[in-house]
């Protein structure tokens, strides 16, 4: 360092701005004074909440949970449920069921209209851009409310008619469609469809090193199915051989009941150890370069020690917060051992899976969609047509763009080293529109699982709406509104979970 | 993608404009001009696979098409109850002898749309003579098949309903009665036979090359398909029906529509003769007035019926053309529209565009307040208190903080003007802080007078210049100040208008009001969070993440709950919000949200350089900020923050299920409730997703001409 260098060092260091105009300072005080008053508006519109609730002599619990519910449910797992807790449990249901489907749903619609919008045939992208921007453009509950509103048109359910065409039935009661029945085999025969995906998997790795090797057509996606499907076939007539796996279980389950709640608790809390302190290894592990380890920043310390007190937290948790903690885990483990034994126990001899059409039967004044065909009541029609209608118009469009965003060089590359039209779509075209595509697809399929949540305005019993009924019933306001929040946040944190997986195996592998 | 996604409608399209706009030059070619026969082979019969393709969606267009006109004009449709209750769709319970500030209002946003559109749109090529001609040609033509497609009407006795048939004599045996019964056999070997001839075709190889023959064997048989999609509709069923002569003659009015619009389109296109003359252009603008002069006309001239709620009384006129208490105020509308447009284009020749953008603008973003407030609720000041202390006490904090703001603004201010700013700062969470511990009284706008005043004396130092720099930001603190004080005292005034609900309208008028207000609350916060996020230090970005993400990971029905419902129990005793207070704000913290993501995409836009040459020019950070990076980052994400403008205005529907009054809940459930038309809903329901349709699908082309404009500049 030369002379000039160290005067001028010399000269900043001296000239230190003052305190109200020095950066730093100025920043953190900035930051503070906003954390605080962030905090200060919480605590104090937690406070009033706490009086006024105070006042009307209302105590936030979760005890309800495990009060009766005065009133049935229209449709779900269990539709005269016993508890609160348990109503809710049939929503959430209820909501998932809507969005599992809707989303395979949407997708195949939108990428369907997706690729018709792209056809040289002008009728077809012309009916496929009619229909995008019907859909997108009409407010979602307006378009749920019109065909509960159409629904309630068709004709009454009659119990001598029986199902229209003997699979699908329509009418003012909603939609039923045959469904599949989980026999008495079928736990035996999963056995049977596992070891199908191992076979199948060993196999297709064999058939694709052959193919590496050889150059050879070796279909080794056909020879998956193939194995899978013989397996099945196989499992169909042979599992009630696997009639001894159920006292497997009978065996773990009676050495688990023998647990203590200590003996858990320590278990419990060895794991929480091991899980900071595998974390921090790998932290550590990772800031470490050949030449030794990286300087740790502020934040990385401050990561460390947030696993370690993490770590400590949960202990402490297992220990002191919820001691029956660890007697909850023995007996539900015990328990949830003893219906695994149960589904695999001897004596389940008959088919794994029964197709079955919809039915009609009277148990009240009218008749109604008996248990079994797949029902949809009239909200839930409307719900779900609703979203898919509208989820797919929007998939349709980024289905497009990300087609479009692939290069138009990519296919002619494809065609001039020669390969066939689906390879190029397989191998060149898909693989690249689809990375563009997935992450806007994940955010539908988080704006669709949100909005199933309209189904309160046609009763359909989802989350919310039951939530809505025990709100009433109870009076339990922030409990209910905060168990909604969590429930469509895991529910938000699982799809963005599954998307990024992908999203990261999709990516370019950057240098 | 770097852009993350919303509920948005228009970035979706994104990358595919993107990929055209690189592709193709900003001026396209001239396109040939194909003739009809060329048209058709290019499009639909290119080749075997294709023909069947089109075939098979041209059926399905066609009963799409005819259920839809079914529906619609079948004779259990009760439109009555549409026509009756437009009123009541669109502002609800406002009272009838104050309509006229409705009207106002109206004239007001007309006035000012004319004004921006005349002053500062840029108009584009427009459409051109060719299309415009064809597009009348073929909305006439469409029209005239949807007259032939419809089924016929009921015929009906003396007392309005429809008449049926015996059971037993409702089979008949003609040749229209069998094809009623067969029709799906029929078209299906229709189908069929048009697969056939396209094979065949195939097989010889000569399906493009030579010859008309396929596309002739194509087309006769399409048109024997639609000619049993109309002729099956003439069967004898249970109902009585029409005869064809009779429908026709039914149909008169909609026959001289289509004949007017098609005869106007081969006008255009013959008179013009030649193709060059065709491709002349006129401004879009232009055929818009056009088209909405029509509709003004037709409620003059065609007899659409008068239907009203009047006092209670049901006035049912079928004969009659609308009240003059719709057209006359529409007929203003209209003139004030195209006039202000007019006097708009004359000041933009005379060159006033540049200096009339930024007042024009601030009126925008004035008038829902001054509408709402001012207009509206007809405020009943206390006049004695606003000139004790509504205005001495605006003109002391304009006084104040105009010197406040012209010492601050000085170029060469230094330590003693950023001590002053930071004692202001202290004043002002000091006022803040004896509120919570009630150790002095003030007005509340007095302690807000005095945030703002901080706040501006904060940043002053960023606008510092010459004098007309420093009396500028003087003049913008003097707007500032008049203008909320005299919000507030307006806010704080009771209204005189006297309406049965607690709501001063429901209706569209709602969904237009609480969308407004939802994305002027939510710009800036969405804006502040985007900063926040995407800022360096560690506390704003973990808040603004956190805030973020829960807030789009909720669904916003729960939100509306909360803030409808339950928040005035977070609020001091003896507070609360009104039902559409709450739902905006929920709207307005859901949306904030989404725009700050939307904000979030276009900081990420902006390149390093313009970081980098901000700080090599010297700007501080919130120069860097306000002049360099959001203009920039706003610009590009224009075309996702009217994606979301698009999806707030579409969520307003929700009202509904929070219990308010809106536009679906009175087609929903008021109009459904009333005496007169019990249980009629699917009209209502159809009437209200067409509007919304209009807005929307308007808005949504409206942001894609945006990106395309933008595009081609950036690129």
């Amino acid at each position: 360092m030369s002379n000039t260098d160290q005067a001028t060092l010399a000269a900043t260091q001296s000239q230190r701005p003052p305190f109200y105009r020095d950066v730093t300072v100025v920043k953190w005080l900035a930051q503070v004074f906003t954390l605080l008053l962030v905090v200060f508006a919480l605590f104090f519109l937690t406070t009033q909440a706490l009086e006024n609730l105070d006042r009307q002599g209302i105590e936030i619990k979760y005890d309800f949970l495990s009060i009766g519910l005065g009133s049935d449910l229209r449709e779900g797992i269990d539709t005269d449920p016993d508890t609160a807790g348990r109503a809710l449990w049939a929503g959430a249901v209820n909501t998932i069921r809507i969005a599992v489907g809707g989303i395979i749903a949407a997708t195949i619609l939108g990428v369907l209209v997706g690729v018709g919008r792209l056809s040289s045939n002008w009728i077809v992208s012309r009916m496929c851009s009619v229909f995008i921007e019907t859909a997108r453009n009409i407010p979602l509950l307006v378009q749920i409310i019109f065909i509960w509103a159409l629904v309630a048109t068709l004709p009454n359910v009659e119990l001598d008619q029986g199902p229209i065409n003997g699979l699908l039935h329509l009418s003012n009661k909603g939609v039923s469609v045959p469904r599949l029945h989980i026999d008495d085999g079928f736990y035996q025969w999963l056995i049977f469809i596992a070891a199908g995906v191992l076979v199948g998997w060993l196999v297709k790795r064999r058939q694709d090193r052959r193919h590496d090797a050889t150059g050879q057509d070796t279909y080794p996606v056909a020879s998956f199915v193939g194995v899978l499907a013989l397996f099945g076939a196989v499992g169909w007539v042979a599992h009630p051989i696997f009639g001894w796996v159920g006292a497997i279980f009978d065996f773990i389950g009676d050495g688990f009941s023998a647990l203590t709640p200590v003996v858990m608790q320590v278990v419990l809390s060895l794991a929480a150890l091991a899980a900071a302190a595998w974390w921090i290894r790998r932290f550590l592990a990772r800031h470490r370069t050949p030449a030794g380890l990286m300087k740790l920043t502020d934040d990385d310390k401050f990561r460390i020690i947030f696993a370690g007190v993490g770590a400590l937290a949960v202990i402490a948790f297992v220990l002191v917060g919820w001691p029956g903690l660890s007697s909850w885990i023995i007996n539900s483990g015990t328990d949830l051992l003893g219906v695994i034994a149960d589904k695999f126990g001897d004596g389940r001899t008959g088919r794994p899976i029964d197709i079955k059409a919809p039915d009609v039967e009277q148990v009240g004044n009218f008749p109604n969609p008996g248990p079994a065909g797949l029902n949809l009541t009239q909200g839930g029609a409307a719900v779900f047509f609703g979203v898919v209608l509208y989820t797919a118009s929007f998939i349709a469009e980024i289905v497009r763009g990300g087609i479009l965003a692939v290069p138009k060089g990519q296919t002619e590359a494809a065609q001039a080293v020669g390969l066939r039209r689906v390879t190029m779509l397989r191998r060149v075209i898909l693989p690249q529109a689809f990375r563009v595509i997935l992450p806007p697809l994940g955010n539908q399929y988080l704006n669709l699982t949100k909005n199933t949540s309209l189904a309160i305005a046609v009763g359909y019993s989802d989350f919310v709406q039951v939530g809505q009924i025990v709100y009433n019933q109870t009076g339990k306001s922030l409990e209910v509104i905060s168990l909604w929040m969590l429930f469509y946040l895991a529910c938000s944190l699982t799809i963005s979970v599954i998307v990024n997986f992908f999203n990261i195996r999709l990516k370019i592998v950057e240098r | 993608m770097g852009m993350p996604m919303g509920d948005g409608a228009v970035t979706a399209a994104d990358p595919a404009e993107a990929w055209a706009g690189e592709r193709e030059p900003a001026q396209k070619p001239e396109e040939p001009s194909l003739s009809a026969g060329e048209w058709l082979s290019k499009n639909l019969f290119s080749s075997a696979a294709n023909s069947v393709l089109t075939v098979v969606f041209t059926l399905l267009v066609l009963l799409a098409v005819r259920g839809l006109l079914n529906f619609t004009f079948s004779e259990e449709r009760t439109w009555r109850a549409v026509k009756t209750n437009v009123r009541f769709l669109f502002t609800h319970a406002y009272p009838q002898d104050q309509y006229a500030r409705i009207w106002v209002c109206v004239g007001v946003i007309a006035v000012l749309s004319g004004l921006s559109v005349g002053l500062l749109a840029k108009t584009g090529r427009g459409i051109s003579m060719k299309r415009l001609s064809m597009n009348l040609m073929g909305t006439g033509g469409v029209i005239g098949l949807g007259i032939l497609l419809r089924e016929p009407s009921a015929v009906v006795d003396s007392e309005g309903l429809v008449v049926h048939r015996d059971p037993a004599a409702a089979v008949g045996d003609s040749f229209v009665d069998w094809l009623d019964g067969n029709a799906l056999t029929v078209l299906g070997v229709l189908v069929l036979a048009n697969a056939v001839v396209a094979v065949w075709f195939h097989l010889q190889g000569t399906y493009l090359r030579d010859g008309p023959e396929p596309r002739l064997a194509h087309g006769a048989l399409v048109l024997v398909s639609i000619g049993v999609l109309i002729v099956q509709q003439y069967a004898s069923g249970e109902v009585v029906r029409e005869s064809f002569a009779e429908a026709m003659a039914d149909r008169s009015w909609w026959w001289l529509a289509a004949a007017l619009l098609a005869g106007a389109g081969a006008a255009v296109w013959f008179g013009l003769g030649d193709a060059r003359r065709r491709n002349t252009f006129v401004p879009a603008m232009y055929v818009f007035f056009a088209a909405t002069a029509v509709m003004v006309l037709s409620a003059w001239l065609y007899p659409w019926g008068h239907y009203a709620f009047l006092e209670g009384e049901f006035i049912s006129e079928p004969g009659s053309t609308v009240a003059m208490t719709t057209k006359l105020p529409w007929t203003v509308m209209w003139v004030l529209l195209v006039g202000t447009f007019l006097l708009g284009r004359a000041l933009s020749t005379a060159g006033a565009a540049s200096r009339l953008r930024v007042p024009l603008n601030l009126l925008w973003v004035m008038t829902p307040f001054v509408l709402y407030w001012a207009v509206l609720r007809d405020p009943d000041l206390d006049w004695d208190h606003v000139l004790s202390t509504d205005i001495p006490m605006a003109v002391f904090f304009a006084a104040f903080g105009g010197l406040v703001v012209w010492y601050l603004a000085h170029p060469r201010i230094g330590e003693a003007g950023r001590i002053m700013a930071v004692v202001l700062v202290g004043v002002a969470v000091l006022n803040w802080v004896a509120a919570y511990f009630g150790w002095y009284p003030m007005l509340q706008k007095a302690r807000i007078s005095f945030l703002l005043l901080a706040v501006v004396a904060l940043l002053a130092h960023n606008f510092a210049g010459d004098r007309t720099h420093r009396m500028r930001l003087v003049v913008a603190w003097v707007a500032i100040m008049a203008v909320f004080h005299w919000l507030v005292t307006l806010v704080n005034s009771p209204s005189t208008v006297d309406t049965p609900t607690d709501a001063l309208f429901g209706g569209f008028a709602t969904t237009l009001t609480v969308a407004t207000f939802t994305l002027l609350l939510a710009f800036p916060m969405g804006v502040l969070l985007a900063l926040a996020r995407t800022s360096k230090l560690p506390i704003f970005r973990v808040l603004a993440t956190a805030y973020i993400e829960v807030f789009r990971g909720v669904p916003l029905i729960t939100l509306l709950f909360f803030f409808v419902l339950i928040f005035n129990l977070f609020l001091p005793g003896g507070m609360s919000l009104t039902d559409i207070a709450g739902a905006t704000i929920g709207f307005a913290l859901f949306s904030a949200a989404y725009l700050a993501e939307n904000i979030r995409g276009g900081l990420q836009a902006v390149r390093r350089g313009q970081y980098e040459a901000s700080d090599a020019v010297g700007f501080s950070t919130v120069q860097r900020t306000l002049f360099i990076v959001l203009p920039q980052a706003l610009r590009v994400s224009i075309p996702p923050l009217v994606g979301q403008v698009i999806a707030t205005f579409k969520e307003t529907s929700l009202l509904a299920v929070a219990g308010m009054f809106d536009f679906l809940r009175i087609a929903d459930k008021v109009i459904s409730a009333q005496s007169e038309f019990l249980g009629v809903k699917r009209e209502g329901l159809l009437f209200v997703s067409f509007i919304y349709w209009i807005f929307a699908y308007n808005m949504s082309k409206h942001s894609q001409r945006i990106e395309k404009r933008l595009g081609v500049g950036e690129r």
